[in-house]
Parts: structure tokens; sequence; C-alpha cells
């Protein structure tokens, strides 16, 4: 493999795992929200936040595109305030990544706080801890699993965004190309041959996720 | 240690918890049947539901007065709250379980101390265990040092023993009576179940669907069920319908069918024809041969219907006119060979007749 192919495999692992950092904290947050509290309009929030799983990533990257280029509502104030560029940026595509895997790290960890018996955490309670430490030795202890689980479909789906990415960042050899990317731009030129190579690396990164996360699980389990 | 609870007004799902108590008693048993508001009234004191209107008071510390807007979190109540569930963290080891609530030196009491409680429930040999394998037995002791180790100013209890089978029960119920005795800590006690509460309780509150019925020492109420529901739910064992023949101050004569009983009653309305008769099976003496002379009022001719294992006792189904039963130890039923179909003398004392009016 060329230097330029590495770089690209390079920055598409370390993106998506960035991206997905990026979004624990508000996906954690959102799902415990989701998972814990009833209020009027709760069905809104819950489509929103499910929106870009649904929605083609095309026409999502379109919407950030519109967000977050210099004219845009967001991305114009970025420029003129701090002089900070997103769109066609490793920013966009770090940005992309994480709203496209979003929705599913929500929904795994939703799910694993839901199962959390309630009991437990007002059991705690009366043992004298507050909300904080219930959350910290309660609560997340036994949603990990989930959590995990969740942060890996992030993950994963980072590695394989395409349609969101290319509107927001473009394609740009050495600065936003991703494996995806990559490997589109090579079948369309012709070159077969350099677009096996990057598949075979994409089933690698693939498998070694999915494998490190189960490994995780049981040594956690034991 | 007095605990007070006034104005209670919780709505659940089929009725109101509404109810007014105050209690002393050093272990008092919550008696109901399952669904009627006990684990809703446990909730409410541990600060872990809120009411409509509340007001608990436990000694001089007011927990809930929401009309003053009063409302102590569940974590600064000091109330040790062991759920029927037992809620043992499955993540944590049977240590870091007693560890996590339990507060060092702080009233420096050495009888809440985590060695003295490890020592009395005997949990020593499991302490590096997880949780999710200790046996039914085990899992309760360690829900109840957890509970303990909080220092607790109240016990809270819902429903021990009732997952555990009769063997099981007569091995954990010395734990009860131990931290009844040895840390002389105040415990409410929901249960459903009669033995438990002769065992362990000196006051009684019976709750049905969401209301007081009767409340007082456990010994009078169930000596003296103020209705028939209570009756029934105390399982005083024998409740036939009788007819007042006559009556002679306190004493009175009360037919159940031919059979004539003699009963000592003080709080019948005087004019009282129909009433419930009542009989606790632990009150009736069983005799084989003759009789003799007797200070009991009541001989009854009987016939045994059957003999059947009942926890710690036998329960004997007697047939004198109407069916009456009795509880007696192994050892008397060994004693006395009884068998369905042998005949009996039932010995009943006229103040363990109790009439209910109907």
């Amino acid at each position: 493999m060329s230097a330029e192919e590495w770089q690209i495999v390079w920055f598409t692992a370390w993106v998506s795992a960035l991206s997905t950092l990026v979004i624990l904290p508000g996906g954690l947050a959102a799902a415990w929200v989701l998972a814990r509290y009833q209020w009027r309009g709760k069905t809104f929030v819950e489509t929103a936040v499910t929106l870009p799983l649904v929605m083609p990533p095309v026409a999502t990257g379109l919407i950030l595109l519109k967000l977050l280029g210099r004219r845009g509502a967001i991305g114009g104030f970025l420029h003129d305030t701090l002089d900070f560029d997103v769109v066609y940026t490793w920013r966009g595509v770090l940005i992309a990544l994480g709203v496209m895997s979003f929705p599913l790290l929500v929904r795994s960890a939703r799910v694993a706080f839901e199962e959390v018996d309630s009991r437990l955490e007002q059991i705690a309670r009366t043992l004298g801890a507050g909300n904080l430490r219930v959350f910290c030795t309660v609560t997340l202890p036994l949603a990990s699993r989930g959590i995990v689980g969740g942060m890996l479909l992030a993950f994963a789906r980072a590695l394989g965004e395409f349609g969101a990415t290319i509107m927001v960042a473009g394609n740009i050899p050495g600065r936003t190309s991703t494996l995806s990317l990559a490997i589109f731009q090579s079948v369309q030129l012709g070159q077969d041959a350099n677009a096996f190579r990057l598949l075979g690396v994409s089933v690698v990164l693939a498998f070694a996720a999915v494998w490190s996360s189960e490994w995780l699980m049981r040594r956690k389990n034991r | 240690m007095s605990l007070v609870i006034k104005k209670i007004s919780l709505p659940l799902a089929s009725f109101t918890l509404e109810m007014d108590l105050e209690t002393r008693g050093r272990v008092t048993a919550v008696f109901g049947p399952s669904g009627a508001g006990k684990t809703s009234l446990l909730d409410l004191l541990a600060g872990l539901r809120r009411a409509k209107s509340a007001f608990i008071q436990l000694d001089d510390r007011v927990l809930t007065d929401t009309a003053n807007g009063v409302f102590v979190p569940a974590r600064h109540r000091g109330m040790g709250y062991v759920p029927q569930d037992l809620a043992l963290f499955p993540h944590l080891s049977v240590r870091q379980n007693l560890l996590y609530g339990h507060k060092r030196a702080d009233g420096a009491n050495p009888l809440f101390s985590f060695d003295h409680i490890v020592e009395v429930l005997e949990i020593g040999p499991l302490m590096q265990r997880g949780v999710t394998r200790l046996s039914g037995g085990e899992k309760q002791r360690v829900a109840l040092a957890r509970a303990l180790l909080t220092s607790p100013r109240l016990l809270l209890l819902d429903e021990p023993l009732a997952s555990l089978d009769m063997k099981l029960k007569g091995r954990i119920m010395p734990y009860l009576t131990r931290i009844r005795d040895k840390f002389r800590l105040p415990m409410l006690y929901v249960t459903h179940d009669r033995w438990e509460t002769l065992a362990l309780a000196d006051q009684i509150v019976v709750l049905v669907d969401g209301r007081v019925v009767q409340t007082g020492p456990v010994q009078d109420v169930f000596r003296r069920p103020a209705s028939v529901v209570v009756a029934g739910l105390l399982a005083v064992e024998t409740v036939q319908p009788g007819h007042i023949i006559r009556r002679v101050d306190e004493l009175v004569t009360v037919a159940v069918g031919s059979i004539m009983l003699t009963a000592v009653e003080k709080n019948l309305p005087a004019d009282t024809s129909e009433v419930h008769v009542c009989i606790r099976a632990e009150d009736v003496i069983l005799l084989k041969g003759d009789a003799g002379v007797s200070s009991a009022r009541n001989h009854l001719p009987a016939v045994v219907g059957s003999v059947t294992d009942a926890g710690p006792l036998m329960r004997v189904e007697l047939s004198c006119g109407f069916t009456l039963t009795a509880l007696l130890t192994k050892q008397a039923c060994e004693q006395l060979a009884l068998k369905p179909g042998n005949p009996v003398i039932a010995l009943v004392k006229a103040p363990n007749v109790h009439l209910i009016s109907r």
C-alpha cells in the first residue's frame, strides 16, 4: 500500500474513533433523559434524534452544509468571529460522522438504561448515595454492555459513512478523504486494484472493532 | 421509637392509600393481603415516592410534610430499607454491597460496626463472592446487613421471608429476632404471614385496600379481630355464624347450629343477636379419652377429619357439629396418635371464643 493509502486508513480510523468519543457525553445524557423521564413533546425529541438514521445521508449532509458553510447560520458565525472553518476540513468529516452515528449510540444506550432496574437506583439512594453517585456506581456499570455495544455501532457507522461526509467535507485527498470516499473514487477511475486493497483494509478494521468489543465484554463478565 | 404517619393520600391503581397511624412498637407488623398498599407505604416512608399529601415524623424529626413543603430526600432519612426483591447490586461483590452504604465511625455506635454486623449475620465466609452466586437465605442476610450498616434509625422490611420455603424461614427468623434484640432497632415489618407476625412483632397494623382496619398489640388483635375481614386475614381458622341464646353480663351463650358455646365478650353491642364466632386454632386443646372435669367451659366431642403439616405445627381439622381447626405441635400430634376418624374432645376456654356481630 502507498503512503497515501495508509494516510487514508489512519485518518478514517482516528476520525471515526474521535467522533464516537465526541458524541459519547451528549449521547449518554440524551439516552438517560429519554429512558428516565416523561414530558410533553418527548415524541418530537425522540423523532428528531432518530432522523439522521432514516433520512438519506446526502440530505442530512446538505442540511449540515447549509448550516455550517461560510454563509450558514453556524458556519458564518464561526468564520466571522473565530476565523474557524468547518466545511471541507477534517472538522467537517468529524461532524458528519458524529451526526450520522449519534442515533445509533442513543438508541442502544437508551435501551441499556431502561433495562437497569430502577429499584436498584432507589435502594442506592436509601443507602445514602446522591444522584451522581447512583449514576456512576449503579446505572452506568449495569448499562455498560449496551453502551459499549452502542459505541461500537456508532464507530462502525462512522467507518462506512459516505453521503453526509462527501456533502460537508468533499473528497480532498490528504485532508478529508476517507476509506469509503477513496474506494468510490478508485472504482470511478477504473483503479480496481486500489479499490480492492482498501476494501481489504475495511474488512480488517471492521473485524478488529467487533472482535475487540466482544473481548472487552467477555473480560468484564468474568 | 415513635412513628407518626398522618394525612396520607396516595392514589394507587385501584384505590387511594389513606391512613393515619401512630406506633411506638419495637417491631410493628404491617399486615395485609397483597395489593393492600403495604409496599407503597414503605416507599413513602423511605422517601422513594411522593404522596399528594403526607405527614411523616420519626421521633422528633419531620421527614415529610407536604403542607409545609418539607421533604427529606431518601439518602438523608436514615431508613434501612430491605425491599422484597432485596435489590442487591448484581455487579458488586458481597463486600462491596455491604460497604455501599456503610457510614464509618459517625455516631460511633460499636453495635453497628462492620465486624459486629458481619458476625451477627454470619456473613464472613460469603464476603468475596458475587451476589448472584448466593442462595436465597444468604442473599437475605446480605441485604439485611447492608441496610444495618447504614446505622439506620428505623428498619423497613418488605416481606423478608415471603420468597423462602418453610425450612429456610425457620433458619432466617432467628437472625431477625437477633437484630430486634441486639440492635434495639425499631422495625416496620410488612408481611401477610401470621406466624412471622406472632414470632416477631409486638404491634400490628392491619391494612386492607389502602386503609388501616385495625391496629394494636399483636396479641389483642389476634384474639379480638375487629371484623370478619380482619379475622379472615389473620387466619383465625374457625369463623362460624352463630346465634346468641343468652347473655349474663359478659358471659354469652351462643349456638352454632345445634352446638352451644360459652363466650366472654364485653365489646358486643347490647342488641346483637347474630354473630360470627371466631376461634383461633392455637386456642383449641385436644384430649383423647375422658375429659373429666376441666376449667375450660366448652367441651366439644369431635371426630378428626384431617391432619396436615403447617410448618412448625400440625393443623388438625375436626368435625364437632361444625368444622373446628386446631393447631398442635408435632410432638403433641404424635403423642395423641391422631388419625382421621379418631374421636377426641376439643376444649376451648370461654375468653377464647370471640364474637363479632354480623
